[in-house]
């Protein structure tokens, strides 16, 4: 039997883990008879562009930010992601309201609202169904022993520099087959020093014994 | 020990049967992602046959409230035959906004969505919109967690969003509940949520018997004894 190095197993076990995910997702439990979910996979190039959009986003988001900063840490490990979108307008008619419109022929006449992130108004049954994918991929991940998680800071990156294409909504599922679990407990991107001065900021009176006083 | 089993005990275990595994389900369902990794959804258990039909009746009644909620008299039919059903709500939805501004509501950010005016809770709405999708989708997420956990134990599931709505309206769940499903499970030897025939709210197992075996056999028991 010819050799094959651990690299090249990990590489394209990786593949194969990815394209059993979209299977589960494809397949997965979804409302409607129709299956309107469009999906792909990116690789290393994509997901560095992704990840400077994100970063440079850096002001408006710093969820965003630190999204871009862990893809570039997370690209040097064998890693993929799925992006998996879908359209906006109801095609189930069931009229429920949740979308704020009280009927689904009015939310799918009322205007759209663009923007970077996701399309609007959007039919609440459609999001289920775009989300249920992502979770049903993002199980077949765990049961194949990969780390995972679900972005929808990169998906509504992938929806803005149009790495999916005619997608209204998107949510994306991060893979990594990393030596040790990349995507919790992330702490190495803050340091000390900011750590303690975002928490002053935002829990003013955890440090503090006298409550009355309002600083700055 | 060398006694015959009696069938009540399988009936009593297989009811049992029912409770843990509608736990196990929560538990699946309870861990499964949530966005931004904030917690905001609840599930509640309904295993009683009583409180079942109530549900089921409700869904009924609120059949003809809107002519797109045709198929609730068939929801009902069918959860009637369930075992329990597990409500999933998301508690965050209707008044806590994400404060992302993702413009999947359509309002573009946040505030435009606060001050937006709700549809007011009335026959023919269900869910009163517009919701924070962004966090609605957690809903998602735990149902996913319920129904992979169900696949895995062997467990037949059905998914009704009428149930949901229902119970909304029923007031057994949360007040601050902005949008709820209902999963039915059934421990079975077949699933009652598959193989639905046409016109299946008229005619099912229990409305068979009805006509036939109750208005039959009386004039048959009193013409031939």
């Amino acid at each position: 039997m010819a050799k094959i190095e651990m690299q090249d197993l990990i590489g394209q076990g990786l593949d194969r883990a990815v394209e059993m995910m979209a299977l589960a997702a494809h397949n997965s439990f979804r409302f409607g008879k129709k299956n309107t979910l469009q999906m792909i996979a990116v690789g290393n190039e994509e997901l560095e562009e992704i990840a400077e959009f994100c970063f440079s986003l850096g002001d408006m988001s710093p969820l965003a930010a630190r999204d871009g900063r862990f893809v570039m840490e997370l690209i040097k490990e064998p890693c993929s992601l799925l992006i998996l979108g879908d359209k906006r307008k109801s095609v189930f008619n069931y009229n429920c309201g949740a979308c704020g419109f009280r009927t689904c022929a009015e939310m799918n006449a009322a205007e759209e609202m663009e923007s970077l992130t996701a399309n609007g108004p959007s039919c609440q049954f459609r999001n289920l169904n775009l989300n249920i994918a992502a979770d049903a991929a993002a199980a077949m991940a765990w049961r194949l022993g990969l780390h995972c998680r679900v972005f929808s800071t990169l998906g509504f990156a992938a929806k803005a520099m149009e790495v999916i294409e005619d997608c209204d909504l998107v949510v994306s599922v991060s893979v990594s087959a990393a030596k040790e679990d990349p995507y919790f407990d992330r702490h190495k991107f803050w340091t000390k020093e900011h750590w303690d001065e975002i928490f002053d900021k935002e829990f003013p009176t955890f440090n503090r014994g006298f409550i009355g006083a309002i600083e700055d | 020990m060398s006694m015959e089993r009696p069938l009540k005990q399988y009936e009593q275990d297989r009811q049992e049967a029912v409770r843990i595994a509608s736990r196990l389900l929560l538990a699946s369902g309870t861990t499964s992602p949530r966005v931004g990794g904030v917690g905001e959804c609840t599930f509640h258990t309904i295993d009683d046959e009583c409180d079942v039909e109530d549900l089921c009746q409700k869904i009924e009644s609120m059949a003809g409230e809107n002519k797109g909620w045709k198929f609730f008299t068939r929801d009902a039919a069918i959860l009637r035959d369930a075992d329990a059903v597990i409500l999933i709500t998301s508690l965050r939805s209707l008044t806590d906004p994400s404060d992302i501004n993702c413009n999947m509501c359509g309002k573009l950010t946040c505030e435009y969505l606060r001050e937006e005016e709700k549809l007011p809770k009335e026959p023919g709405v269900a869910f009163t919109g517009p919701l924070c999708i962004f966090r609605a989708n957690n809903i998602a997420y735990a149902l996913d967690g319920v129904v992979s956990a169900a696949r895995n134990l062997g467990i037949d599931y059905g998914v009704y969003w009428s149930a949901g709505a229902a119970a909304m309206r029923m007031g057994i769940l949360p007040k601050d509940t902005g949008f709820a499903l209902g999963i039915g499970i059934s421990i079975t030897e077949k699933s009652p949520f598959r193989d639905i025939p046409l016109k299946f709210a008229e005619i099912n197992q229990r409305t068979m018997n009805d006509r036939i075996i109750q208005r039959l056999w009386p004039q048959f028991r009193s013409i031939y004894s």
